[in-house]
């Protein structure tokens, strides 16, 4: 997957890995400053001691010095990993993917209506403002379908409010905006994913060459009375089922 | 009914914020209910998204800030040792202003059509395309709060900074005070913006402007900026009077002084609140925002959580070597703390911009906000109240209840939100859901938790109300604070004579006047007992309720109820402003004389001059607000007009050139009255009121030019435009009536004399307003004239 000096999409191990990181710090730190708490007001608690108390020094800039340092170190390494997943979530343009990802993208156009996802599947190169008006594949209405193991690139705008697009399953987000297009893009390794929680079920067809993960595309946005429902699915079928279903249109 | 006293207030605040706490907490419930099994049918998407969105909105606004506000009403005078509030009059303005938004929003749920239900965050272009006048009036009401705040902000900044008691250096200023001094720092320049986001959607609404309606613009990326603008400062402003009150609670039951205590104050001062307008686009991470733009907001979003670390590790250390006592305010205090590390931390989750690709939108976001703002601030906030509770009633509350109340609602907290991080993948503010994964189990143990922490507030509720009627008596000072509120009652009079404050007029509440032990009591009361009548003042209320009526009106346009309203309301206003004049006039309401107290660093500058500075600064985001929110549509649009295809340029000039005269001729009136000269003044008001009239002659001509040339909201070609125009245009032409209107007033005034070489306060205060105003123009014009 990380071949080189290819850009490739964001996994979900691109995320969990990422997430461990900030587990790893966040629950070292929580742990730490509150058993601390626990720690000096059992030590501390006052017995009804009848001696006077020690003094006390006020003005610990000593203290808040190491917690700065630690706290900028910790915070740093965090964003350190973050910043080096920068490189899965800049999505080269069209033009440019074949020449940096190594293979050319399957775009997909997608708009998001109060209350569902219309998908296009541009040909030869169109744009997808072109791309709206002009025939679609027939794939299984209403269902995301795209290849296993190629770039997909969702182009996502919106034709009446704010919606944001999410498939749980691959970790995937973005928002879907009037007036904007906004990108996402991702890769399903194979047609049939290991099991995943976000999803309802899935069904895939006799051969394996086609599986539908139902459910695993919900709105993340607050789009009116429908927006709970906003569900759609995503169907990952073969390279091979891919060609014959777009008749070699498509990249 | 008609008080002015910052105690009365204070106690007015908290009451009616805890009946909007109620109203949220039983939506909330409402919708536990209906999350806790899946594909329930309890409430549909209709009510749901009403719940979802008004309960955000009331625990927010109505509840959260109010009732910080209003223990800050009633203690930070005290705690600084002034006799009240700068401008006690304006502060009985925000509070009626502030319960007529509520009115106003509450209201919301009984017109057809429902409340507003876009969500707290108001997303456009969803939020101006629901049909009906529920959400306006939720919106217009947003707006009376906003404006509430605003002036509620001035006042206390001139308060503090501006009234302490002798003696009361900054250095001994207590913590709470101090971070209420930082939440209205952040409230005076925050909430200007969510004034205009809310007035641009409000008039979207009623006049039918296209500020979010043009998806050309991108309207939704226009509203995420300047909501979030205002949200994220004002996610602070929620928290930092809670903070306050812990750092100021923790010391007094370990017995040892604050850690680092200014550390924590430079850290707020000059990091949170600064930073705290430079983060808002983490809110904004997927809508396509470039990738080096997400990495500098995710730097600076880190970044503002280093001083939180400070000031946590600074409680934390502050226990080491005292001598900790488990009273229940200091339960609460260390609670919020332990709820604001978990809270803080998965913050720091949501700072990292690909990692946000799995929060965004979903529960764990939920659960983030909810660990800090209600355990952290509510927290704090729960325990301010049993801190003063003995200061506030004279009785002591029950203690053994109070730590019941501690052990329930930290335990029910945590099993409400805790479950919530684990949901990351099920999307927020949907009204219903099929099993996937454990959502079942994960939402029903939160709905669980829900009931029992709800269920301990009721022993809150109690322990307050019976320790208010019953408690036995409590000792003076029973925590054995040094600080002022504590101290000044206890010892009556002796060292802070002029510190107290006068005791609550007229006693709304049965218990008030005999509450507080009855020495101290009656040694509060005395001075004030001959003068009391003066410190009554009804026009605030006048004011509020005619506003709320005329913005019902409005919302519910058109119709004939609307055109009543509308026009009782306007009267209502007009009537109460006119005799809240000749109360002034005639000199009808007296404020407490200030003795010279501690006013560094700005001693040489007089009280209304420094609330009329803070509040022009504060004007001055309002307006950049609106222009900024020019801007951006500017920049977005594909057919803006040329420059001088609309506007009239010569005339518009000329229109320039008269309103920086008339600048002019009102910095001579301020000359003349240094001088002592009345004539010479009234010379020059009235020349300023002339110029000010033909400014506003030759706007009107011109608008009635640009309304005959088709330059209308409706026409298709120019309807962005036109919108901008009108509503930026005209809100500074109101700025320029109100300021004519205002000097009719002076003119009156110095006709009858009042004004001398001495006292002339008012003149020079108008001046610098009217300065604005023209200085707001020569910004105004070239962007719409010229460019
Ligand atoms: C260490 C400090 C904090 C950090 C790093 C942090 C970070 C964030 C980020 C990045 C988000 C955006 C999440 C998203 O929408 O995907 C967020 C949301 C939010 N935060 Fe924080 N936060 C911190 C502290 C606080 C505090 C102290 C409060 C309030 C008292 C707060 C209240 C909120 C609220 C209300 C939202 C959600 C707004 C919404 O979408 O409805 N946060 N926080
Ligand atoms: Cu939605
Ligand atoms: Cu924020």
């Amino acid at each position: 997957m990380y071949s080189g000096l290819l850009a490739a999409p964001p996994t979900v191990a691109t995320y969990s890995y990422l997430l461990d990181w900030y587990l790893f710090f966040g629950v070292g730190a929580a742990v730490v400053v509150i058993s601390m708490l626990a720690v000096f007001m059992i030590r501390y608690r006052d017995r009804g001691e009848r001696t006077p108390m020690p003094k006390h020094k006020t003005e610990g800039w000593k203290i808040v010095l190491i917690t700065v340092l630690i706290s900028v170190t910790i915070l740093s390494a965090a964003e350190y990993q973050t910043f080096a997943a920068f490189g899965n979530i800049e999505i080269p343009s069209s033009a440019l993917c074949l020449q940096q990802t190594g293979s050319p993208c399957v775009q997909v156009c997608v708009q998001a209506f109060q209350w569902g996802w219309n998908y296009t599947y541009p040909v030869n190169g169109m744009t997808c403002a072109e791309s709206y008006n002009h025939g679609l594949y027939s794939g299984a209405p209403g269902n995301l379908t795209v290849p296993a193991g190629r770039d997909i690139v969702l182009n996502l705008t919106s034709t009446d409010v704010f919606h944001s697009m999410g498939i749980t399953m691959l970790d995937e987000k973005e928002d879907a905006i009037p007036g904007r297009v906004n990108q996402m893009w991702f890769e399903v390794p194979s047609v049939q994913v290991t099991a995943s929680p976000d999803v309802l079920k899935v069904v895939c067809n006799p051969g394996l060459t086609a599986c539908t993960y139902v459910d695993a595309i919900r709105c993340f946005e607050l789009c009116g009375v429908g927006h709970a429902t906003m569900l759609a699915n995503l169907t990952v079928v073969t390279q091979a089922s891919w060609n014959a279903w777009t008749g070699g249109q498509s990249a | 009914m008609y008080t002015t006293n910052h105690k009365d207030v204070g106690l007015l605040y908290f009451f009616t914020s805890c009946y909007f706490g109620i109203v949220g907490a039983v939506l909330a419930l409402l919708m536990r209910v209906q999350l806790s099994v899946p594909n329930n049918n309890f409430l549909n998407a209709f009510y749901y998204n009403q719940a979802v969105t008004m309960h955000g909105l009331i625990m927010i606004f109505w509840f959260l800030s109010p009732i910080a506000i209003g223990l800050a009403n009633y203690f930070v005078p005290l705690q600084i040792g002034a006799k009240d509030l700068a401008f006690p009059r304006l502060n009985a303005l925000s509070y009626w202003l502030y319960l007529a938004g509520g009115v106003l929003a509450v209201s919301s749920f009984f017109v057809p059509g429902g409340s507003a239900s876009a969500g707290w965050t108001t997303y456009q272009p969803l939020a101006v395309l629901t049909a009906g006048s529920g959400p306006t009036l939720t919106y217009l009401g947003l707006v009376l709060l906003a404006v509430s705040i605003t002036l509620g902000s001035v006042n206390f900044l001139t308060t503090i900074i501006w009234l302490r008691g002798p003696g009361v250096t900054l250095s001994k200023v207590p913590m709470f005070t101090w971070f209420f001094l930082f939440t209205i720092i952040a409230m005076l320049y925050a909430f200007p913006t969510i004034i205009a986001a809310f007035v641009l959607a409000s008039t979207d609404r009623i006049l039918g402007t296209v500020f979010f309606t043009t998806q050309a613009i991108q309207p939704s990326i226009l509203w995420d900026n300047l909501f979030w603008f205002f949200g994220h400062p004002e996610v602070y402003i929620v928290l930092l009077p809670a903070f306050g009150i812990i750092a100021n609670v923790i010391p007094q039951f370990t017995g040892r002084p604050l850690a680092a205590r200014n550390a924590i104050l430079v850290a707020t001062a000059l990091v949170v609140i600064p930073l705290s307008f430079g983060v808002w686009m983490h809110h904004m991470f997927l809508t396509g925002i470039p990738v080096a733009l997400q990495g500098a907001f995710s730097i600076a979003t880190i970044a503002i959580s280093i001083p939180f670390d400070v000031i946590t590790l600074a409680f934390v250390e502050s226990l080491i070597r005292g001598r900790v006592k488990f009273a229940t305010p200091m339960l609460f205090s260390l609670g919020g703390v332990v709820l604001f590390i978990i809270g803080g931390i998965t913050g720091v989750f949501l700072s990292s911009p690909v990692l946000d690709r799995v929060f965004r939108g979903s529960y764990f976001v939920v659960s983030h906000f909810h660990y800090v703002m209600v355990g952290a601030a509510i927290f704090g906030i729960i325990a301010g109240i049993y801190y003063w509770l003995p200061r506030m009633t004279g009785h002591m509350y029950n203690e053994k209840l109070g730590q019941l109340h501690f052990v329930i609602s930290f335990i029910g907290f945590n099993i409400l939100y805790f479950p919530m991080n684990l949901l990351y993948d099920m999307p927020r503010r949907i009204f219903t859901y099929q099993n996937v994964g454990n959502w079942a189990m994960l939402n029903g143990i939160a709905s669980i938790g829900a009931f029992i922490f709800a269920g301990a507030q009721i022993l809150l509720a109690w322990n307050v109300l019976h320790t208010w009627f019953r408690g036995p008596q409590a000792p003076p000072n029973p925590w054995g604070s040094p600080d002022l509120e504590w101290t000044s009652h206890a010892e009556g009079m002796s060292p802070a004579a002029n510190t107290s404050s006068p005791a609550p007029a007229g006693g709304w509440i049965g218990q008030l006047s005999s509450a507080p032990a009855a020495a101290a009591a009656s040694a509060e009361a005395t001075p004030y007992a001959a003068g009391e009548h003066a410190h009554l003042s009804s026009r605030p209320l006048q004011l509020s309720v005619g506003i709320m009526l005329f913005l019902a009106g409005a919302a519910t346009w058109p119709g004939i109820t609307a055109l009543g309203l509308l026009v009782v309301g306007g009267l209502v206003v007009i009537y109460a402003f006119w005799e809240w004049a000749k109360d002034d006039m005639h000199g009808r309401f007296t404020m407490p004389d200030e003795a010279e107290g501690e006013r560094w660093p700005f001693g040489g500058v007089p009280k209304l001059k420094l609330g009329m500075w803070v509040f022009l600064s504060s004007e001055v985001v309002l307006f950049g607000s609106f222009l900024g929110a020019l801007i951006f549509i500017r920049a977005a649009s594909p057919n803006w007009p040329p420059a001088g295809s609309i506007h009239d340029i010569p005339l518009g000039t000329v229109n320039t050139l008269v309103l920086v005269t008339s600048g002019l001729t009102m910095f001579l009136a301020i000359q003349a009255i240094r001088q002592g000269d009345q004539r010479r003044l009234l010379g020059w008001l009235g020349t300023t009121f002339a110029l000010g009239s033909v400014f506003m002659g030759i706007k009107v001509s011109e608008w009635i030019t640009l309304g005959t040339n088709h330059f209308v909201l409706t026409n298709p070609t120019y309807s962005l435009a036109a919108s901008a125009y009108y509503i930026i245009v005209g809100l500074h032409g109101a700025h320029v009536t109100a300021g004519l209107i205002f000097m009719i007033y002076l003119m009156k005034k110095t006709s009858s004399g009042f004004y001398t070489k001495e006292n002339h306060e008012a003149i020079e205060n108008f001046g610098l307003y009217w300065a604005f105003v023209d200085i707001v123009w020569c910004f105004v014009f070239p962007l719409f004239y010229l460019l």
